[in-house]
C-alpha cells in the first residue's frame, strides 16, 4: 500500500510540474514580495491627508502632519479628491470639510482623525496592550490579503485543474478499473497541494514579515493557511468533478471570485459592515488568518469543529461523486 | 468466467440501453461482442468491468458481482479502452510503471519487455506520450492492459488506429494470451478481428442480443449455398449465381467457356445485417 501511495504522489507531483503549478506559485511569491517591499510599505501615506486653513495662525498646537493651506479655496480644492479632510480654522470654532464617502462611520472616523491632528496633545484614556509599527502593521495586513487571495484562488483552481487534465487525457476512467480506492486518489492530490500551499505561506510570511516577526506568528498562520487551503482545494475539486468542462468551471470561478471573496475583503479590510457577513464562511476563514497574522487569540473550538466537519463532508462527497462521474467518462 | 442473466440498464428513465442480455463466457475463451455504435457494447463492458452500477439482472464474473470485492476483482482484469488513455506528460515506461504499481509485485510484467513484444519503437521509450502516433499509443495501452497478467481481458476495438501489420501483431498477442489461459472479452465492430479471433460471437443491436454462436456456425446458418459462375458465351462475358446442388453434373445454362466459379460465403458483417437489419458501422 505504501508503494501505491508513493506512486500516486509521484504521478501527481509530475502532473503539477507539467502544469507549471510550482512556477506559478514561485512567480506569485516573487511578485507579491516585490510589491510589498518595493511599493506598499514605501507608500508612506497618512491615513487621510488633512489640510488646515488657519489665516490667523491661532492653531499653534496643531500637528505638523496637517498640511497648511494658503486660502479657503485651496483647502476646498484639496478636499475635493473625496479622500482628504479639511479644517477651516478661520472662525471661532474650527469646521471640518470633506466630500462624504457615503458611509457615516467612515466619515466620522475621518473627522475624528482630523480633529486629533488639530489637538494632538488632548488626553484620551487609552490602554496600550501592544506595540506595532506602522510598517509592520501594513506588512501583516497586505501579506494576509495576498495569502488569502492566493490560497482561495489558486487553491480552488489548482487541484481542479489537475483533475480536468486527467479528465481530458481520459486516464480518470482508467483509474476506475485499477485496484485503488478513490480515497487515495483524492488524498494524494490534496496532500501535495496542501504541502505546496504551506510552503508558500511560510515563505511569504518569512520574506515579508522578517524572520523574527514571521516566526512568532508562523505556527498560527500555518494552521489557518492549512484549513483555508484544504477547504478551497476540496471545494474546487468537487466543482471540477461535477462540472463537465473547464469553461463551466471558469465561469463558476469568476462568480465565486466576485460574489464570494469581494464582500469578505470589504467587510474585513474596510469600515463597511454587514450583519449577514457573519454567516459567510469565507469571512471567518479570512478573519482567522488575519488574527493569526496579528498574533490575536486563536479562533474558538466551534470554528475548528465547523472547519473539520466541512472538510470531512466535502471529502466524503468528493469520493462518492468521483466514482459516479468516472463512469460517465470515456 | 462471465455469467450474465437478463441484464438491463437505463441511463434515462423510459429508455433502456440494455434490454435483458443473457450470455456466458467460458474460461480461456475469446468472446466477441459485435454491434454498431450506440448498441450497448460499451455499457455492457462498463458494467462487467465494475465501472457502472445500478443495473438490473445478474452479472457474475469469477462467480461474484464486480462490486462485491472491487479491489480483488480489479486486480484480476485488464482493460483496453477504445481510445488510448494515457498520461501524455509521461513516457511509455513511466506510464506502465505507474499503472503497474497498483498490482502485486509478483504479478507484474517487465514494462520494457512487454513494449518490445508489442514492437514499440525503442527510441520513444523515454519520450512523452504526447509525441507518439495513435498506433504507438495503442501499443502502450495494450501493454497497460497486460502489465499484470490479468485472468480476464476486456478489449475494446483493440486494432483501431493500427496499420495492417500492427493489427496482425495484436491478433497474434491476443491468441497467445488465450493460450496462456486468459479469457478475452472482445468488443468490436471490426468483423475481421471477430472472425479471425473469436471462438464465439454475440450480435448486439438496440440493447439486445440477436444471435450468439461461433462465427463459422453463424455463417453456415445463413449460407445461401450459391456459387457465382463467370463464363463466355457467344464472345460475351457473363456472370450468374447458381445453387451449388445444381452444379453437381452439368452447368444449367448454355456456355462456351467457364472462366471462374466462386462459392458465395457470407461475411460476418453480412450475417450481422441479416440478423439485425443494421450495418456494423452505423
Amino acid at each position: 500500500m505504501r508503494y501505491v501511495v508513493f506512486s500516486l504522489l509521484k504521478k501527481d507531483f509530475r502532473l503539477m510540474l507539467a502544469s507549471k503549478f510550482f512556477l506559478l506559485a514561485l512567480g506569485s511569491l516573487i511578485l507579491y514580495s516585490c510589491y510589498i517591499n518595493l511599493v506598499y510599505v514605501r507608500l508612506d501615506q497618512e491615513i487621510y491627508p488633512v489640510y488646515l486653513y488657519d489665516p490667523m495662525g491661532v492653531q499653534s498646537t496643531a500637528s505638523s502632519a496637517a498640511i497648511r493651506s494658503e486660502s479657503a479655496e485651496q483647502m476646498h480644492q484639496a478636499c475635493s479628491d473625496g479622500y482628504s479632510v479639511g479644517i477651516d480654522a478661520s472662525g471661532r470654532v474650527p469646521r471640518i470639510y470633506m466630500v462624504s464617502s457615503g458611509i457615516r462611520r467612515t466619515d466620522n472616523s475621518r473627522a475624528a482623525y482630523a480633529v486629533s491632528l488639530l489637538f494632538p496633545d488632548s488626553e484620551t484614556k487609552t490602554v496600550v496592550i501592544g506595540t506595532n509599527t506602522k510598517e509592520m502593521k501594513n506588512r501583516r495586513e497586505i501579506t494576509c490579503e495576498f495569502l488569502f487571495f492566493e490560497l482561495s484562488a489558486v487553491g480552488f483552481l489548482g487541484l481542479a485543474s489537475t483533475l480536468f487534465k486527467e479528465k481530458q487525457m481520459g486516464v480518470i476512467l482508467v483509474h476506475s478499473t485499477l485496484p485503488v480506492s478513490q480515497t487515495y486518489i483524492v488524498l494524494s492530490k490534496l496532500v501535495l497541494f496542501l504541502a505546496a500551499d504551506l510552503i508558500f505561506a511560510a515563505l511569504l510570511t518569512l520574506v515579508n514579515l522578517g524572520v523574527s516577526q514571521g516566526l512568532s506568528v508562523l505556527p498560527a498562520v500555518m494552521i489557518q493557511a492549512g484549513i483555508l487551503s484544504v477547504v478551497m482545494a476540496l471545494t474546487g475539486f468537487f466543482c471540477a468533478v461535477c462540472l463537465q468542462g473547464f469553461r463551466q468551471f471558469s465561469l463558476l470561478y469568476l462568480i465565486l471570485a466576485v460574489f464570494v471573496t469581494t464582500p469578505v475583503f470589504l467587510a474585513g479590510q474596510t469600515g463597511i459592515s454587514w450583519k449577514w457577513i457573519r454567516y459567510h464562511p469565507m469571512y471567518h476563514l479570512f478573519m482567522a488568518l488575519k488574527n493569526a497574522y496579528f498574533g490575536m487569540k486563536p479562533a474558538g473550538n466551534i470554528y475548528y469543529a465547523v472547519c473539520a466537519a466541512a472538510v470531512l463532508s466535502l471529502f466524503m462527497l468528493i469520493c462518492r461523486t468521483l466514482k459516479h462521474e468516472m463512469a460517465k467518462e470515456g | 468466467m462471465i455469467d450474465v442473466k437478463n441484464l438491463r440498464f437505463s441511463y434515462k428513465k423510459g429508455h433502456e440501453t440494455l434490454r435483458g442480455l443473457t450470455f456466458a463466457v467460458d474460461d480461456g475463451e475469446i468472446f466477441g461482442f459485435l454491434g454498431p455504435n450506440g448498441s450497448g457494447k460499451s455499457t455492457t463492458q462498463k458494467i462487467l468491468t465494475g465501472i457502472l452500477g445500478g443495473y438490473c439482472g445478474e452479472a457474475l464474473l469469477f462467480g461474484q458481482k464486480p462490486d462485491a470485492h472491487p479491489m480483488d476483482f480489479r486486480s484480476q482484469i485488464g482493460v483496453l479502452f477504445e481510445f488510448p488513455y494515457l498520461y501524455t506528460n509521461l513516457s511509455a515506461l513511466d506510464n506502465l510503471n505507474y499503472f503497474a504499481s497498483f498490482y502485486p509485485a509478483g504479478r507484474r510484467r517487465n514494462a520494457a519487455e512487454l513494449l518490445e513484444m508489442l514492437e514499440f519503437k525503442k527510441e520513444f521509450l523515454r519520450k512523452p506520450v504526447s509525441s507518439y502516433s495513435k498506433g504507438m499509443r495503442q501499443r502502450v495501452s495494450m501493454a497497460r492492459a497486460l502489465i499484470h497478467n490479468p485472468r480476464l481481458l476486456f478489449l475494446d476495438e483493440p486494432t483501431s488506429g493500427l496499420d495492417p501489420s500492427g493489427a496482425v501483431l495484436f491478433r497474434k498477442i491476443i491468441e497467445e494470451e488465450r493460450r496462456k489461459g486468459t479469457t478475452v472479452f472482445l468488443t468490436t465492430h471490426n468483423m475481421l478481428d471477430a472472425d479471425l479471433l473469436c471462438d464465439r460471437v454475440a450480435f448486439i443491436a438496440d440493447g439486445e442480443i440477436n444471435a450468439l454462436d461461433t462465427p463459422q456456425k453463424l455463417k453456415e446458418q445463413k449460407n445461401s449455398n450459391m456459387a457465382e459462375v463467370t463464363y463466355l458465351y457467344e464472345n460475351k462475358r457473363c456472370t450468374v449465381s447458381v445453387e451449388l446442388s445444381r452444379l453437381s453434373r452439368v452447368f444449367p445454362f448454355p456456355h462456351d467457356k467457364i472462366i471462374s466459379i466462386h462459392t458465395k460465403e457470407p461475411t460476418l458483417e453480412d450475417i450481422f445485417i441479416q440478423y439485425t437489419g443494421k450495418g456494423l458501422i452505423s
